[in-house]
């Protein structure tokens, strides 16, 4: 589960501590003057007297408010200046927020290809990160809870975020702005690897999808074929260049699939192709209810094959 | 004598008048370059924003340190003497006018030394 309370970036730990003695300085001054109040209802008159003196009201109304609000403020502005700092050299990432899916790609450079993928967002861990979002339809919302700051994703507008995964793992994003019918099930992976594993995956993750080499994964592709799936979809390498739904080149490699809401398997798969309506309904892509059992064995292992 | 209270009601209010000058002088000229997109503007080879806000808050707080300075004399006077109740009260709160003044024109500089011009 996602938490803001277990940083995993350097952004986050400063938010989070920002967060931690605001709520903690604030508890304890609200006590104070509660407690101030109850004593000047409730003390007898002489004992509660000093409560109106001029050195009372200058230390406790002056005072301490200008010294305590005179170290809050830099504070303040330290962490702002400190989080979400455009780096040279970062690894620049794309993601597009769409109903209710998120698209991933990763920028082509000198001598990797782009290629895309969809609800995994992979890093490498110790590099900064730039991720530029914005959105295929209404307004989404970026926020990997871990890893701090949460950014808006508009149509016609880019925006960035920058920050630094220090620790291997797999984090939970999520939809923070209200999108529509399943915005709840908007979730991604972020999968913060280590650099030798994330340029590996990298080069997985450009390589044209596998050829299917049982006779069933044949049978799962030419029904892929059949079905129009590949006027949503790419599979890079074959006919399928749809763009409007996720790329399905190297989907059996995914640890989730519908944007973080089941388990990758081949049971799975074919739940979301035969009753997508049904799981996840309004997303958009519509319900295969009509291939037998073995079709869909067969299309949802060829999808799986697809790693 | 109305001149005279008219001249102890603005030394009250001095601190609040060079706070207003320093705010506008900082918003005016850090939100015309920073939205103009003029963020590293130069003149002599210093860099306008921030030079701006330094010499508005350095300017506002000489002027509002005599102004404190002032008022505290005639709140020592009033002390001595026995004057008005309006006057009490003004040669007071033209001391703590001024002193919060100081203190609020500088909380305004800060965030010059710390975040870069059009943050
Ligand atoms: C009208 C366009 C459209 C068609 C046709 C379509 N899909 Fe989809 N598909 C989508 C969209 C959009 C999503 C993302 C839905 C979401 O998660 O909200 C999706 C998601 C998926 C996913 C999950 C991917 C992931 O990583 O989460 C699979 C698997 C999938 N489709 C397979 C198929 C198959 C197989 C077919 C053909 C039988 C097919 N789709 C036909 C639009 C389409
Ligand atoms: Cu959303």
């Amino acid at each position: 589960m996602q938490s803001a309370l277990d940083p995993a970036g350097g952004d986050a730990q400063r938010i989070y501590w920002l967060t931690v003695i605001m709520t903690v300085g604030g508890i304890l001054i609200f006590l104070l003057v509660t407690g101030l109040l109850l004593y000047a209802i409730f003390a007898a008159p002489e004992r509660r007297a000093w409560l109106g003196d001029r050195r009372t009201i200058i230390v406790g109304g002056l005072a301490f408010p200008i010294v305590v609000l005179s170290m809050l403020l830099p504070y303040g502005l330290t962490v702002m200046r400190d989080t979400d700092v455009p780096t040279p050299g970062a690894l620049p990432i794309e993601m597009v927020g769409e109903q209710y899916w998120w698209r991933v790609r990763y920028p082509a450079d000198q001598e990797r290809a782009e290629f895309s993928t969809a609800n995994e967002l992979v890093v490498p861990v110790g590099r900064p990160i730039s991720v530029s979002v914005t959105s295929a339809d209404v307004i989404h919302s970026f926020w990997i809870p871990n890893f701090g700051g949460k950014i808006d994703m508009i149509p016609g507008r880019i925006n960035r975020l920058n920050f630094t995964a220090e620790r291997p793992g797999i984090y939970r994003g999520v939809c923070a702005e209200f999108c529509g019918d399943q915005h709840a099930r908007m979730a991604f992976d972020l999968i913060a690897l280590e650099p030798a594993e994330f340029e590996a995956w990298r080069v997985d993750q450009a390589k044209p999808a596998l050829e299917p080499d049982l006779p069933s994964l044949v049978r799962g592709r030419e029904l892929f074929r059949m079905g129009g799936c590949g006027s949503c979809h790419v599979v890079r390498g074959t006919e399928a260049d749809g763009q409007f739904g996720p790329d399905l080149t190297h989907v059996g490699s995914r640890r989730t699939i519908g944007a973080g809401q089941f388990p990758n398997n081949i049971g799975t798969l074919a739940g979301w192709i035969a009753n997508v309506q049904h799981i996840k309904p309004g997303a958009r892509m519509p319900s295969y209810g009509s291939l037998t059992g073995e079709d869909l064995r067969a299309l949802a292992g060829y999808l799986e094959s697809l790693k | 004598m109305g001149g005279r209270r008219t001249g102890q009601i603005l030394l009250m209010l001095a601190g609040l008048i060079a706070w207003a000058v320093q705010f506008t002088a900082i918003y005016g000229v850090t939100s015309t370059l920073c939205g103009r997109g003029w963020a590293d503007a130069n003149l002599l080879g210093l860099e306008v924003v921030p030079m701006t806000i330094l010499s508005a808050t350095l300017v506002t707080l000489a002027a509002t340190a005599v102004a404190l300075i002032w008022s505290f004399r005639n709140y020592r006077l009033a002390k001595h003497q026995p004057v008005a109740a309006v006057d009490d009260f003004v040669s007071h709160a033209a001391v703590l006018i001024n002193g919060l003044s100081i203190v609020v024109i500088l909380w305004h500089g800060i965030p010059a030394f710390i975040l870069p011009a059009c943050a």
